[in-house]
């Protein structure tokens, strides 16, 4: 009875055995997929590692170089306006001498009148001069300059409006060159901790030393002046801010 | 009164742009600075100055901050102060309007806007 009992147990770690061996079948080719990967995977973070160590390493030149951009964009920006300035002087001088014209032509028609009317006798040959003269014409021409310029200040005008661009990349610039910073020095202090653990040797990196211009996130060049609109509707009280919605803000 | 600006922006483009703006609509006398803190300095020396253009992002002294040392001054306390900045959020306009700017443009802004600001607040002071 006793025997039957140790035959029994026996055969069962037996089936144990035997469920053991076919878990081992399945789990085996897991584990070579395993070693496998792992196989592939260890020269790939080692590319990895070396990539972010070669984009970490170029960072301070990429920041360097948006600012080289800003910078050059200000020095060309205030040429065009050296330009725009240079016009809008030039466009006030033609103006005056063309009122002076003007002025002229009016004076030219004041005394030719009042010579008809001291000489009637002339008043034919007069006349005739005063239609020589086209008096008339040259003021319709005039005129016709007055507006050409008028239409050129617009424009002197519209491209100052569109020159405040720069100011308003530069500040998207300068949100860009915070960006490069931050995930520059993310960059190198996972680095830090890698090469640590490996103890392999801890690179250095170049420090972003690019002047900090203070920027908003935000900018951005909107001519249909929208955020004006919302400027104004709450300077004049129309935009229904609510006084939980301000001391929300203001954290009262 | 003659008005005398401060035009107060760290990018000299902006700088100009105002001033030639503000030559535009036949306002000439200003002078600049190039953040709060030369605006301070120039406040402190020239009483002549009667109206502040600013904008919000400079380094040193902001803006914002500029425009609360100038209402904290009782010599500067009622100047009128015009921000001109490219901070257009509701939340950027409620903060400057707590800190009693008298009106607000959100760049890029024309002469004309411009002119309609200073009217405004000229007006209603």
């Amino acid at each position: 009875m006793e025997n039957q009992l140790s035959m029994e147990q026996v055969f069962q770690k037996l089936g144990d055995l035997k469920q053991f061996f076919i878990f081992g079948q399945k789990i085996v080719p897991l584990f070579k997929k395993i070693i496998d990967f792992m196989t592939d995977i260890v020269p790939l973070l080692e590319n990895v590692n070396n990539s972010i160590q070669d984009t970490t390493s170029k960072m301070p030149k990429a920041a360097h170089q948006i600012n080289s951009v800003t910078n050059a964009t200000e020095i060309a920006t205030s040429e065009i306006l050296d330009i725009v300035d240079s016009m809008s002087m030039d466009m006030t001088k033609i103006k005056n001498e063309l009122e002076d014209m003007k002025n002229g032509f009016l004076n030219q028609r004041v005394a030719l009148d009042k010579l008809i009317n001291e000489y009637p006798s002339l008043n034919g040959r007069l006349e005739e001069l005063k239609s020589a003269l086209v008096i008339d014409e040259l003021e319709s021409k005039v005129v016709g300059l007055e507006n050409v310029i008028q239409k050129i200040e617009n424009d002197i005008t519209n491209i100052t409006i569109s020159l405040q661009v720069q100011d308003i990349t530069a500040q998207q610039l300068a949100s860009v060159n915070h960006l490069i910073d931050s995930v520059q020095k993310r960059l190198s202090s996972l680095l830090f901790d890698f090469n640590k653990q490996d103890g392999l040797q801890i690179p250095h990196f170049e420090e972003i030393h690019e002047h900090k211009k203070p920027f908003n996130p935000n900018a951005k060049y909107d001519r249909n002046h929208d955020m004006q609109k919302v400027a104004d509707e709450l300077i004049n009280g129309n935009n229904k801010t609510s006084q939980e919605e301000i001391d929300k803000l203001f954290g009262k | 009164m003659a008005l005398k600006f401060l035009v107060v922006d760290d990018s000299v483009t902006m700088r100009r742009i105002v001033a030639n703006s503000l030559k535009s609509i036949g306002y000439d006398n200003f002078v600049e600075a190039a953040d709060g803190k030369e605006a301070l300095s120039k406040l402190n020396s020239d009483d002549s100055i009667n109206f502040v253009i600013t904008d919000w992002n400079m380094p040193e002294v902001s803006g914002l901050e500029l425009v609360k040392a100038i209402r904290s001054n009782e010599k500067t306390q009622s100047l009128p102060i015009l921000m001109v900045t490219t901070r257009g959020l509701k939340e950027d306009i409620l903060e400057a309007l707590q800190a009693k700017v008298n009106n607000y443009i959100v760049k890029p802004f024309t002469p004309q806007t411009l002119r309609e600001k200073i009217e405004q607040i000229l007006a209603s002071s």
